[in-house]
């Protein structure tokens, strides 16, 4: 992709390549926005990822929030969910993650939180948007300009709130390896190891600005190529392998085996649900249908709606929190109710590994025990101007079976169903195809290639 | 005052209001252009105390690291002693966040090149045209570098410098009593710690909190020095010093209290420097002819420049001065230790001066050929510059006349220099001379050609 054109302003925050793309005048503005946008002059919360431009971005964070009058503690190199629950801790007006996830180093990004450590809503994240492209800031004036102090201990605190949900002691029995990929969840883990006496093996713990072992992304062929292939060596009981700020998860099996990243939210699903039968799984149109069979073997229900994060804090907002079993989508991307629907992906690792200890399975024969499904997924590069036409083409061609249309197209028959959409972030076309039992080639292929006609 | 004056960006840099006018998206685009001007290097950042440092010290961090420099953060300290640690660091660049003796709502930049200088005007052109031109150095993720602190050596590298040039066992013998007021300003630690510490005086001082806002005006001028006279008539102590927000400006009381006139304490300098090494002087336009005359002393020649400290700084590196200033405003330049005004060495050269002749400051002061002097400011309408100097010429036919800044009449009783403020919009009026009256006939006669 053009780094030039890899700038992105949307509801979700502001993301690019540092230098040709996302530059300081864009942070500066988009921090004074965020200061302007939250009324109530308080407290902000501050973290980034170990990405060497974060320090620059932290910096412009800093001085459009103290310009703006709001006090600026900084919680220093740390995971977004670990802001997350600090903003609580503060009772902050709200708060900042610097730091670009599952995208490789040269890319970073600001993400925004609410007072409860949420996201924000649609409709305050385009009054964030609106504030931004005005560029009238309320700045104060120079005796109220806001002071930045440094909170050292809001990963135990973050631990603190885990013990609550997690048993720690019960846990130890297992030999975990795990993939850092050179990120925020390193310090956080082995702290776990010398707090609670976890069997963690770290690999790639080395925080980087730079180049990271390999790519941060959280799906099943990265873990085949990283992780698997070590697990019988060191003869671990479950593998992860997290992207940079700790916000994904993915896994290995104790045999060597890459696990689908769909699965993550399909355990944790399962969990909940017998835990608290008839609640609500809270995912996207891109994600697995086996949710859909647990669901209805506890009496739970599946909402689907658009891929994003966006789409999933307003479907969260639709529903009480006691309602919802757990939300999430097929990238290893889970959020539970009782950390208040934040991605995490530290509390998805614990509650894998909870539930093996609560019935006593290892983590292959828990995933074997689940009907299989198999899912293929492409991309395809993007004419943007033909899109409809596609989404025609392709519901006339599938007209017989159930149609979706809130993001692209999904359809849907008995046992198998595809989802084709167009990708917020890059110019590609994402094409997804799923079956109960054997991958469902074929349909895929002529889905792929009815895209691709478009694309001339 | 108008919105305009409440920013300016300009050859001198950036300054302005804190609150909608200085915007820390401003200081960070500005420093930016200064990162890419001077180049992926390393670039020293130090401030002053205004509560609105910290706020742009961050935004001009991110604008620095942003173009690819490695910032040397050196904390809060005066300007001089930043500027001695650039050039001892053989960092690219430097700057202070500092809006020098502005009111505490200003803050500004203060732009140094790798020699720890001032950007000469024709620096400070290039970098106003690339800050314009928006074309910043754009470093990518390999290429943002570390930020760096030493909130250590700066002030032990100044001082350190600054008692190469003074006795400091014969200072420290007499243990003077001293009256200080650092306006809780950049320098209130380190001029306690070389004054109590280094030069062994006792200390009596006053607003050397830096956490405090300034207690007074910013300037340290006699109207505002009130306080400074009563710590002084209590402590009963031999001498005062008064300095500005970032430490570069000094102002000295004699032992009863009384202010000494700028240009009395930068003669009392040149004739410190003079007695030891003489050579070249280099002043402003509107400094006193006493400067000349102490010079003339030492059988040494004074140079003038017009006035801001980059001009006198650039004559004097030409002149290959030993010591220069402006009197106007409370500056003493010595390059033996920067090409910088620089309270310290001034602090030194009077103790030094103290102890070498056993004299009070007032003492001292009698030594110097007495001149009287008003300077002023009127407010003037754009474009009637011209006329009122060409005015003023034809009035003082036969005198000598200098149009390097403004213009400056010299006549053999005294002389007259009007000039446009750079950083407001007024006239400045300075007149001197060997008595009162003529003092004041020459100001009335600037003044009705207004």
């Amino acid at each position: 992709m053009d780094k030039q054109r890899s700038l992105r302003i949307s509801q979700v925050g502001l993301r690019g390549v540092v230098g040709p793309g996302l530059t300081a005048a864009h942070v500066l503005d988009f921090a004074a926005a965020f200061g302007t946008f939250l009324e109530k002059r308080g407290k902000v919360i501050v973290g980034y990822d170990p990405r060497a431009s974060s320090a620059m971005l932290l910096e412009g964070v800093t001085a459009g929030l103290l310009a703006c009058g709001h006090d600026v503690v900084d919680l220093g190199m740390v995971s977004t969910p670990v802001i997350q629950h600090a903003i609580r801790r503060h009772n902050a007006a709200g708060g900042v993650s610097i730091g670009a996830s599952h995208n490789a180093a040269e890319w970073n990004a600001l993400k925004f939180f609410g007072p409860n450590g949420t996201y924000l809503s649609t409709n305050e994240a385009g009054e964030l948007l609106d504030i931004y492209h005005l560029k009238k800031f309320d700045f104060a004036e120079w005796q109220q300009l806001g002071k930045r102090s440094a909170d050292r201990e809001a990963m135990d605190y973050y631990l603190g709130q885990l013990e609550q949900v997690f048993d720690f002691a019960a846990l130890r029995r297992f030999r975990v390896l795990v993939d850092c990929t050179n990120g925020s969840s390193a310090p956080l883990l082995r702290r776990m190891v010398e707090r609670y006496g976890l069997q963690l093996i770290l690999i790639n713990e080395r925080l980087e600005g730079v180049e990271f072992a390999h790519e941060p992304s959280t799906n099943r062929k990265m873990v085949a190529m990283q992780l698997a292939p070590l697990m019988r060596h060191v003869g671990a009981d479950a593998g992860f392998l997290f992207d940079v700020d700790a916000d994904r998860v993915a896994m290995a099996t104790e045999t060597g085996e890459a696990v689908s990243e769909e699965m993550v939210l399909v355990l944790i699903a399962q969990e909940m649900l017998q835990m608290g039968p008839g609640k609500l799984i809270i995912t996207n149109l891109s994600t697995t249908a086996l949710l859909e069979e647990i669901a209805s073997k506890h009496g739970g229900r599946v909402i689907r709606g658009p891929v994003g994060r966006q789409a999933a804090t307003d479907m969260l907002s639709g529903y009480k929190p006691e309602q919802i079993a757990v939300a999430g989508e097929g990238t290893g991307a889970v959020m539970m109710p009782q950390f208040r629907f934040v991605y995490d992906g530290i509390a998805s690792m614990l509650a894998v590994l909870s539930a093996l200890v609560r019935r006593g399975q290892t983590l292959s024969a828990l995933l074997n025990a689940l009907p299989r499904y198999s899912i293929l997924k492409g991309e395809v590069p993007l004419e943007t101007h033909r899109i409809p036409e596609l989404l025609l083409a392709l519901e006339e061609r599938y007209a017989d079976g159930q149609r979706n249309t809130q993001d692209g197209l999904r359809v849907d028959w008995q046992d198998r169903w595809f989802h084709v959409r167009v990708s917020q972030t890059e110019p590609i076309v994402r094409v997804i195809c799923e079956q109960r039992g054997d991958p469902p080639e074929s349909l895929y292929y002529e889905i792929v290639d009815l895209v691709r006609s478009f694309n001339i | 005052m108008s919105r305009a004056h409440q920013l300016k960006i300009g050859v001198s840099g950036i300054r302005g209001v804190i609150g909608g006018f200085l915007t820390p998206n401003l200081a960070c685009a500005f420093a930016q252009a200064f990162g890419s001007y001077v180049g992926p290097g390393r670039v020293v950042l130090g401030r002053d105390t205004r509560r609105s440092g910290e706020m742009i010290e961050h935004a001009v961090t991110c604008g620095l690291l942003a173009a690819g420099c490695e910032v040397v953060k050196v904390g809060v300290l005066p300007t001089p002693t930043i500027q001695v640690y650039v050039s001892e660091t053989h960092a690219r660049g430097g700057i202070a966040i500092t809006a020098s003796h502005n009111p505490p709502e200003y803050n500004a930049l203060k732009l140094f090149n790798h020699e720890g200088l001032f950007f000469n005007q024709y620096e400070r052109a290039e970098l106003l045209d690339l800050y314009h031109q928006s074309t910043f150095r754009q470093a990518e993720n390999a290429e943002i570098r570390r930020i760096l602190t030493d909130y250590e050596s700066a002030m032990r590298r100044h001082i350190h410098r600054v008692l190469d040039h003074v006795n400091v066992e014969a200072i420290r013998a007499k243990a003077f009593r001293v009256a200080l007021d650092a306006v809780n300003g950049a320098g209130s630690k380190m001029s306690v710690h070389f004054l109590r510490e280094v030069l062994g005086c006792e200390l009596h001082a006053i607003a050397v909190d830096p956490e405090l806002p300034f207690p007074r005006e910013a300037e340290p001028k006699p109207e505002s020095l009130g306080d400074l006279r009563d710590l002084m008539k209590r402590t009963a102590a031999e001498i005062g010093f008064a300095q500005d927000p970032d430490g570069d400006r000094l102002a000295v009381a004699n032992e009863r209290g009384e202010i000494l006139d700028n240009d009395e304490v930068l003669a009392i300098a040149v004739d410190c420097v003079l007695s030891r090494t003489p050579g070249p002087v280099v002043v402003n336009l509107t400094t006193s002819a006493v400067i000349d005359d102490v010079a003339a002393r030492h059988g040494c020649p004074v140079y003038r420049a017009p006035v801001g400290e980059a001009n006198v700084v650039e004559r004097m590196k030409a002149m290959r001065a030993v010591i220069g200033g402006e009197g106007s405003n409370g500056g003493i330049i010595f390059p033996g230790v920067q090409y910088c005004r620089d309270s310290y060495m001034g602090m030194a050269f009077f103790l030094d001066k103290m102890a070498q002749t056993g004299l009070r400051v007032s003492e001292i002061a009698a030594e110097l050929p007495r001149y009287y002097r008003r300077m002023g400011k009127a407010s003037y309408e754009h474009g009637r510059l011209g006329p009122i100097m060409q005015a003023l010429e034809e009035r003082f036919s036969g005198a000598r006349i200098d149009r390097s800044d403004g213009l400056k009449v010299v006549t053999p009783e005294g002389w007259i220099h009007v000039r446009a403020s750079n950083t407001e919009p007024l006239l400045r009026i300075a007149a001197e001379a060997r008595s009162q009256d003529r003092v004041e006939e020459l100001y009335q006669s600037a003044l009705r050609e207004l």
